[in-house]
Formats: structure tokens, sequence, C-alpha cells
């Protein structure tokens, strides 16, 4: 399970430092509520990544039973924890709204932004062969 | 018993909220397992290649989430927002925004399982294109979240927009209309458009040379299978934005609610008809490149036939708004 490990480490170190350098400038252009709602959002999009992982050989490697059991509470697990930043910042007026809803899809921005820039790159570097 | 405006707005918000979350799991849920299937099926032909196919199942799943949580995100913010000021229209406008992102969700989840599926089983058949595979995947699989995206932004509207000026009759059937008509026309769209990106993770596989002709005809398949959702999003704009005057007539209610049932069930149809010939289509691409030409024409044609019947439907949704 080390390419599964290896790809949660390279998505969620990069969807936190894209998420911190958005968030201190936000800081320093004095939007605290919307650094602060994006952190949040993201970070609970990376919990849920992880989770979705690491159940990911538990959901594979035993009977039908148990791994539908497992695959439920992680399903529900998962949906529960991502209620929990959007809840907040609902609740809190120190964390935007919109940025944490952001946050929530950082993992996903980060794999399609990722694979986008390296499918232009690839042409690119085609174009210049030619 | 009798109920205030506050409570009968507070029994829609409920409702809405799990309405939404309740039907926009179906799709994820759907499209995720499927996705897991192959990967069995891809596994067990060539363990050695478990690593690859994790990855890719893991990376894959996580973006057929995304209808899903769009679904939560518009669930929560349902049972925590305040809803303001209460007015009676409100509480259709909160129900209405639960039945589009309920319903908008399902073909999307759906739809991003396929090419998620057929790209683990692809990196099983050839290992050497596996980050070929999974960008195709992944540019499938976003295209397929559109018409989830078109059903989250009428949700939006709805929950926050001020119709509190407009007359509860017949306002509070046009707002139902507006979420049913983008919430069922999404299905279809969601739906065809991964059928078309699943066929284009077989074909890589099978002929890595045809990655350009396959995306190309993919793109384009799918662009054709988005546009009833486009129908049902442009229905779902003037039946929130129109000005319909007050009437107590029942007739009065039942021509804009009609309207977006009648774009909203039009919708699914062709959607996934489009999503059909997309599929077949590239699926041949990559097997006879050299056809390439004709086979995108043919399948536009098919696909322009398979279209009329959800332009029938916007014609009757436009008739029952403008005309009756």
């Amino acid at each position: 399970m080390e390419a599964i490990r290896e790809t949660e480490k390279k998505y969620c170190s990069l969807a936190l430092t894209i998420a911190v350098v958005i968030a201190i400038v936000c800081f320093i252009l004095a939007f605290k509520p919307l650094g602060k709602g994006l952190i949040l959002g993201a970070v609970f999009s990376i919990a849920n990544f992880i989770i979705m992982g690491e159940t990911l050989p538990m959901r594979i490697g035993h009977n039908r039973r148990r791994s539908t059991g497992i695959s439920f509470v992680s399903i529900f697990g998962r949906y529960a924890l991502m209620a929990i930043p959007l809840a907040l910042s609902i609740k809190l007026s120190q964390f935007n709204l919109a940025a944490t809803v952001c946050g929530l899809f950082m993992i996903q921005l980060v794999i399609l932004t990722e694979h986008i820039v390296n499918l232009i790159q690839m042409k690119f570097r085609k174009t210049q062969l030619l | 018993m009798s109920f205030d405006t506050a409570t009968w707005i507070q029994v829609a918000t409920f409702s809405a909220g799990g309405l939404a979350m309740g039907f926009g799991a179906i799709g994820a849920a759907l499209g995720e397992g499927y996705t897991a299937g192959l990967a069995n099926e891809g596994l067990s032909s060539r363990p050695e290649k478990s690593g690859d196919i994790f990855k890719n199942m893991l990376v894959g799943q996580a973006i057929a989430e995304s209808a899903a949580i769009f679904a939560l995100v518009v669930a929560v913010l349902l049972l925590f927002l305040d809803p303001g000021a209460p007015y009676l229209l409100k509480a259709s406008a909160v129900l209405a925004a639960g039945l589009s992102m309920g319903f908008g969700a399902i073909g999307s989840g759906v739809g991003a399982g396929f090419p998620a599926g057929q790209a683990c089983l692809g990196i099983a058949r050839q290992p050497a294109v596996s980050g070929t595979l999974t960008t195709n995947m992944l540019i499938g699989s976003a295209v397929c979240q559109t018409p989830a995206i078109f059903a989250m932004v009428v949700a939006l509207l709805l929950m926050f927009t001020d119709f509190s000026s407009m007359p509860l009759a017949p306002t509070w059937a046009a707002l139902l209309g507006a979420g049913l008509s983008t919430g069922l026309a999404a299905i279809g769209s969601g739906a065809g458009g991964g059928l078309a990106a699943g066929a284009s993770c077989e074909g890589i596989a099978r002929q890595p040379v045809s990655v350009g002709n396959v995306t190309t005809t993919m793109l384009v398949g799918q662009a054709v299978s988005q546009t009833p959702a486009i129908f049902g999003l442009l229905i779902s704009f003037i039946l929130i934005f129109s000005a319909f005057p007050e009437s107590a007539a029942l007739s009065a209610a039942m021509a804009p609610l009609g309207a977006g049932i009648c774009m909203g069930f039009g919708g699914i149809g062709p959607g996934l008809g489009n999503g059909l010939t997309a599929e077949q289509a590239v699926r041949w691409v990559a097997r006879n490149l050299e056809n390439t030409g004709g086979l995108t024409r043919t399948m536009l044609v098919g696909q322009a036939v398979s279209q009329s019947t959800a332009i029938y439907a916007m014609v009757v949704s436009l008739v029952l708004i403008f005309v009756i």
C-alpha cells in the first residue's frame, strides 16, 4: 500500500501548501475570515482523502459482509466529517462560508490542476521537439 | 395543529436538506462502487500492478465523490443557515433547492464512475500508459461534474434570491419547476458524459496511439451530451427570474410547474442517448483511427437527432411559461 501512501502524501502536502499560501495572502490583505475558512475546508478535505485511502485496503482485504460494513461506516463517517467545517463556518463569523466550501474541494482541485499542467507541459515539449 | 410561516419554512428546509443529501449520495456511491468493481477485475488479471490500480482508484473515487460533496454543501447550508425574514414562498424555494441538488448530483456521480473504472481496468491492460489513462480519466470525470454544478448553481440561486416581493401564487410552482428542471435534466447529461469518458479510457488502453483522436471525440461527444442539462438550466433561469402575475387559479400555477417537469424529464433521455452515441463513437475511433472524421460526423448527426426530443421538451416548456 506504499503507492496509496505516496499518493496521499503528494496531494495532501500540495493541497495544504496551496491553502496556506493563499491564506497568508488573505491575512496580509486583511481578509482573515477568507483565509481561515480556506484552511478549515482544506484540512477537512485532506482528512477525508486520507481516511478514504487508509480504509481502501480494509475494504478489499476482508469477506463481503465485513467489507460492506467498513464501506458504509467509511462513507457515513467521511460525510459527517465534511459537514463539520460547513456547520462551523455557518455558526462562527470568523470563517468565511464560501472559502470553506472552496477548501473542501482543495484535493480535487489539486489533482485536476496537476494533471492539466502535466498535459500542457507534455504538449509544449512535443511541439518544441517537432 | 396550526402551522405558522416560520414552521412551514423549517419543515421545508429540513425536508430539502434530506432530499439533497439522500438523492445526492446515490450517484456518487454507484460511481465509486463501479470503479472499485472494475479495479478488482484489473487486479485479478494483473496483481503485480496493484499499486498503480489502487492509486488510480483512489484518485478516481475522490473525483467521483465531488457530486456528493456538492449535495452535502447544499444540505448543510439548508439545515444550518439562517433562513432570514420568514415568508411562505421561502418554503417552496428551499424545497426546490433540495430537489435540484439531490436529483442533479445523481447523473454526475454515476457518470464519473465510468472513466474511473475503465481507467483501472486499462492500467491492468496497458501499464505503460497509466499516466495518460489517469489524465484522460480526470478530464472525462471533471466534464461529468458540469451538470451537478448547474444543479448547485440553481439550488444556491433558489436559496439566496429574495422572492419576498413576488406573489405566492403562482411563484411557488415556478420555483418548484425551476428546481425540477435542472435537477432532473442533469441526470441524463451527467451519466451520458460518463459513458463517453469511460469508452475513451477503454480505447486508449486498447490502442495508446489513439489518445489524441479519442480525447477530442470524447470531449465533443460529452459537450453535446451536456446540452439537455443546459436547456434545463435555461428553463430554470426563466422560471426563477420571470415575474408571474398573481393568480389564485390552480391552472396558473400548474403551467410553470409543468414547464419544469417537462424540461426535467424531457432532458433525461437525450442526455443518456447522446452519451450512448458518443460512447460507441469514441470506442470505434480508438479501433479505427483512419475513420475518425466519418465516425465523429456520424456521432454528431446521431446526437442531433437524439437531441430533438430535448428541444421538443424545451419548446413545450416555453409554451407553458409564455403562452398559456
